[in-house]
Order: C-alpha cells, then structure tokens, then sequence
C-alpha cells in the first residue's frame, strides 16, 4: 500500500484512456460531500488508512450553472449581474475584470474618479469575503467564536457596500466606461469609522483565533505546499502567495486605480494552513489603508460623473440633475443594446480568493460570441487531490478552510 | 506607486510560557466579551430597519412620467420587466390608442436596478424596503395597477424604525432611526 504523493501521482496521469483501479482490501472509502455541512456544494472522495487519507479525489460540478453557455444569450450589460452570481459577496471583485475586458474591446478608459470608487468597492469587498472565509475556516475546525466574530464585523462591511451600491450583496457596480453611482456625503465618515475599527479589531481577532495555541496546533504544519509544487500546481491567490509566490494580479498588472494607491502584497514561505490564514489576516490589513487612500482622493477631488464621456457627453440635463441629486449616474437608453466592435480581450483581476481571468470575443453584434472564465476556485481545487493525502482525516476541514474554496465560484 | 510585496514571517513561538501566554489572551479576550457583549441583533418584527433612501428596494412605476419606450424592459437582466398593451383614449383626439405599459413579474427580479437607471423620464423609483410577503406566486407577477402605487409596507405600520451605523469602538451599532435623523 503506498500513500498517494504528488510524484507518485504524476506518472499516472498519461491519456491512456480510464484508469481502473483495484481497491485494496483495507481501505475505507469516504464520501464527504455534497451534503455534508463541512464541504458546502461538492464532494471529496477520499480512502483511507486508519486515520490517514491515502487518496483524494475532490468531485466538483455540483452547482455549475452553465455560466459561459448562458451568457452568450445576453446583451452585453446583462452579463455583470450574471457572473456576479459566481460569488456574491466578491461582487465588484469577480465583475471587474469582465468590464475591463468590455473596455478594452470599445477602446476606452474611465475616468479615474470611477477607478477609485471601483477600486473601493473591490477592497470592501475583499475584507468581507476574507471575513467570511474566516467564519467558515473557524467552524470547520470547530472555533465558533471566529465564525460568530467575523460574520458579525463582516456586516459592517456589507453595511458600506449598501451605502456606496444601495445593494448589501449584488451591487452590479462597475459598468462598461465606469461605476453606477458616487459615493453619498456621509460614506467617507463611516468608512473611516470602520477602518479604525477593524484596525482594534484585528488585534483581538489575532488574540483569540491565530494565535491561539489550540488553533495553531490544528493549523502549524498541515496542508504543506511548498513553493516548487504550488508553481506546479498553478494556484492562484492567498494559497500560492503563503507558499512564497509573490504573484498577485494587483501586482503583475495593475488595474482600476491599483498603481496609485500605495499597499503591500504580504508573502509567507512556510506555505501550511496557518500561513495561508495569516496572508489572509494580513491582506485584510492592507486593504483598510486602501480604503483609506481611495477615499481620501474621492474626498478631494470634485463629484463629477464617474463615468466616460461617451455615455455622458450627450446626456441630456435629466442625467446630470439626477447625478447632482443624488449621485446615481443613469445610462443612457443604448446601453442595453450596446455593439461592441469585433475583436477579443482579456482582462484579469485579483479577487479574494485568487486571480480571475476572462476572455472575451466579440464579433460585433449586441451579445458576446464567447466569454471564457478561469475563475481563482476551480485552479484552487487542486490542491485536495495532490497535498490532502498523508494528512489524518481530521486535518481535511483545515486544508478545505484554508484554501477558502468556495463552490459556485469553481463550477460557475 | 505600485504595490510591493513584503516577505514575512509567522510569529515564532518561544519560550517556556507561550503556550500558557496565548491561551490566557485568548481566553480573556473570551471573558471581556462575555461581560461586556457586542451584540446588535434586530428584534423583527418589533423592530424594523430604515433604510437610506438610495436602497435598491422594490420598483414602483410613475404613470404620469412613462413615455412608454421599453428601454426598462429591454435593459432587464432576469426579464423580468415586460410590455403590455392597453388600449387608452388619446386626450387629444379622443379616439382609442394603442399604448405599452410597462409590468414587473417579482419572481424574477434581481433588483439590480438598472430599469430605474436606465429610464429617461426618471418614471421608475425605488422604495427604501423589500420585506413584503406574498401568499402565492401568482401575487408576485404584478399588474398595472399595482405597480403604478407604492406596495404597502406592513412592517413599518407596527415595528420600531431603527438604523444601523457604523461606530469606531463597536462596529454596529442599533439606534432609533428618529436619533440618527436629530443629528
């Protein structure tokens, strides 16, 4: 009986048609999943030994929606919402990159007062899903009091995005040429509040979960993916930047108003279940001080519409007195069946969980010829089949919390 | 200025106590809350939250400003918007006229609120709520003549309007919505 290492495992990934392979006699083979509390919508099939997981093998699929298919049947605008539908609570931050790739087809750029209110959204939107990310990670390993905590703080977050979008979840914000709406009179006060608040917060967040030696116990050591290995493995985000990868779609190419405000991409090298926490804890930090910085700049330089001037220019007065009113930037009646010239982009951004890319093609009519998304879970999902096994059965929440992955999102 | 990114390293665990030190923190930090909670859970229906006026809340149809151009339905994501044709008197001819009218089905709606944004006469508003109950399915598909009227809220009729705000040393906080409107 050999467990199942990831060199091991390599050789026998030839096209050589179905591999069938006989069970050995004292193997256990456990269905986690798709009901079961701890997985959300997927399955890990895995067989043990005792208490040692010998193989894995993640079951995704479940919640796949047919996003790619379905949004070929929709005019162009119609696909924000769409996709937002990937993972609500990074809204801003999965719908970003797809309106950038939009941008780029039309060969326009929005103004920066709309790539800092975007930018903003996409910060408050990452510190709410590392927030609930956190919550699930505290209960998988039965710390209730951090899924209690960060559910609750989250909704202050939530709370910002509902003043800035005047949705709590799907904000459909960004929108080809710039961002629905500008920020009310009173947000730049309460989203500092909050800023101050998180920064206590954080501390006592660090006292009672991270360091915590019951927790770090559970955490030190477990899901270890060096750096060699998560390169190998292509994955994306907090998962391959606690593994020493110092790679961020934020840094390779930076988009919205991300070079021009000032932050740090943290990196750990000890890439196990506790530094991924920590990269996470970490960029929650960073993100305050870019809310800080955007609102700032929005604060003082004049409201005008955050949108370009394509859509703008030649709006009539009704348009301009509703933005004056109250800062709602309407669109203008052609949106709906807006052309697109041929051609093809790409466009990536950063989300909580990782890089998405979308690749998008047009050929000049009012709905995409095809929209291809690579969304940061499905390239996480990896990891259970190559560095679960080795690890005891208890240890599988741990890996499954700290890689955040979040189903609908992969199946999309 | 671009980003940079910054190497770090996990906190070490030294010395003899650390394990004794992290688990009083942690469990001070569990006695501070248990004497002094933080909690700020809406009594509903007692209590009611009031939201901002730029929520995204059901869409209600102004009749005196629609030009009856289709842009809302034609901008809906979910289609949940349509058309429908109603024959109406012309007040300048006085012969009957065929005229579109614009319906929602909330089954459907996403309340992305692109309709409200996309009309050009501002003929569709939203309302600061969305806790309203139906009994059936069929309820939900609105008529003209509902959605011409705001839809009653019955909450606000018996709950207390509260707001939440953001607070530096609590996070949330619940307060009367009548305090926050003082100020």
């Amino acid at each position: 009986m050999s467990v199942w290492v990831y060199g091991e495992q390599k050789s026998e990934l030839g096209l050589e048609g179905t591999i069938t392979r006989k069970l050995e006699e004292d193997l256990y083979e456990v269905f986690i999943g798709p009901q079961h509390p701890g997985s959300g919508h997927m399955r890990i099939i895995i067989r043990i030994d005792g208490d040692i997981i010998v193989e894995a093998d993640p079951d995704m699929g479940y919640v796949h929606r047919t996003m790619e298919k379905l949004s070929e049947g929709r005019e162009w605008i119609k696909n924000v919402p769409l996709f937002e539908r990937m993972a609500i609570h990074d809204a801003c931050n999965v719908t970003v990159s797809y309106v950038m790739a939009l941008e780029r087809i039309l060969g326009i750029e929005p103004p920066p007062r709309a790539k800092y209110l975007r930018t903003l959204l996409c910060e408050i939107n990452r510190i709410a899903a590392h927030l609930y990310g956190f919550g699930i990670f505290g209960v998988f390993i039965g710390h209730s009091t951090m899924y209690m905590w960060s559910f609750a703080d989250r909704e202050v977050m939530v709370e910002l995005a509902e003043k800035l979008t005047g949705a709590r979840l799907t904000h459909s914000y960004p929108i080809p040429g710039g961002a629905r709406r500008d920020m009310p009179q009173d947000f730049p006060q309460a989203a500092r509040k909050a800023v101050r608040y998180f920064r206590r917060r954080l501390d006592e967040y660090r006292k009672i979960f991270l360091d915590n030696p019951v927790t770090r116990k559970r955490l030190e050591g477990v899901g270890i993916i060096p750096k060699k290995i998560a390169a190998e493995l292509g994955v994306v985000g907090p998962v391959a930047r606690a593994s020493g990868i110092k790679y961020d779609a934020r840094l390779a190419e930076p988009y919205d108003a991300y070079d021009e405000v000032e932050f740090e991409v943290p990196v750990y090298e000890e890439g196990d279940a506790l530094a991924r926490a920590w990269v996470k804890f970490e960029e929650i930090k960073q993100s305050l001080r870019i809310i800080e910085q955007a609102v700032d700049w929005l604060e003082k330089h004049p409201r005008e519409a955050p949108i370009h001037e394509r859509f703008w220019a030649k709006a009539p007065p009704l348009w301009k007195k509703v933005f004056e009113a109250e800062g709602r930037v309407k669109l203008l009646p052609l949106m709906a069946n807006l052309k697109l010239p041929p051609g093809r982009a790409m466009a990536r951004s950063e989300t909580a969980r990782g890089e998405i890319v979308y690749y998008v093609e047009s050929d000049g009519k009012t709905t995409p010829y095809r929209v291809r998304i690579v969304s940061p879970s499905a390239r996480n999902a990896i990891v259970f089949k190559y560095i679960a096994p080795g690890y005891k059965v208890m240890d599988l929440p741990t890996i499954y919390g700290s890689i955040d992955y979040f189903p609908p999102e992969a199946d999309r | 200025m671009p980003a940079k990114p910054v190497v770090k390293r996990l906190p070490a665990r030294k010395g003899l106590f650390a394990g004794f030190k992290g688990n009083v923190d942690a469990i001070t930090i569990g006695l501070k809350y248990l004497v002094d909670p933080k909690r700020f859970t809406l009594i509903y229906p007692n209590e009611y939250i009031k939201l901002d006026p730029g929520y995204r809340g059901f869409i209600v149809l102004d009749p005196k400003k629609c030009i009856h151009c289709s842009s809302c339905a034609r901008i809906c994501p979910a289609a949940a918007m349509r058309m429908i044709k109603r024959m109406e008197e012309d007040p300048k001819t006085g012969k009957p006229k065929m005229k579109l009218w614009p319906v929602i089905n909330y089954q459907r709606c996403i309340f992305c609120g692109y309709c409200v944004d996309v009309c050009p006469t501002e003929a569709l508003y939203t309302v600061p709520y969305h806790d309203i109950v139906y009994e059936n399915m069929a309820e939900m598909d609105w008529s003209l003549e509902t959605f011409v009227k705001p839809p009653e809220h019955p909450t606000a009729k018996e709950g207390i309007p509260v707001k939440y705000i953001v607070d530096e040393e609590k996070g949330l906080v619940k307060v009367r919505a009548e305090e926050v409107e003082e100020k």
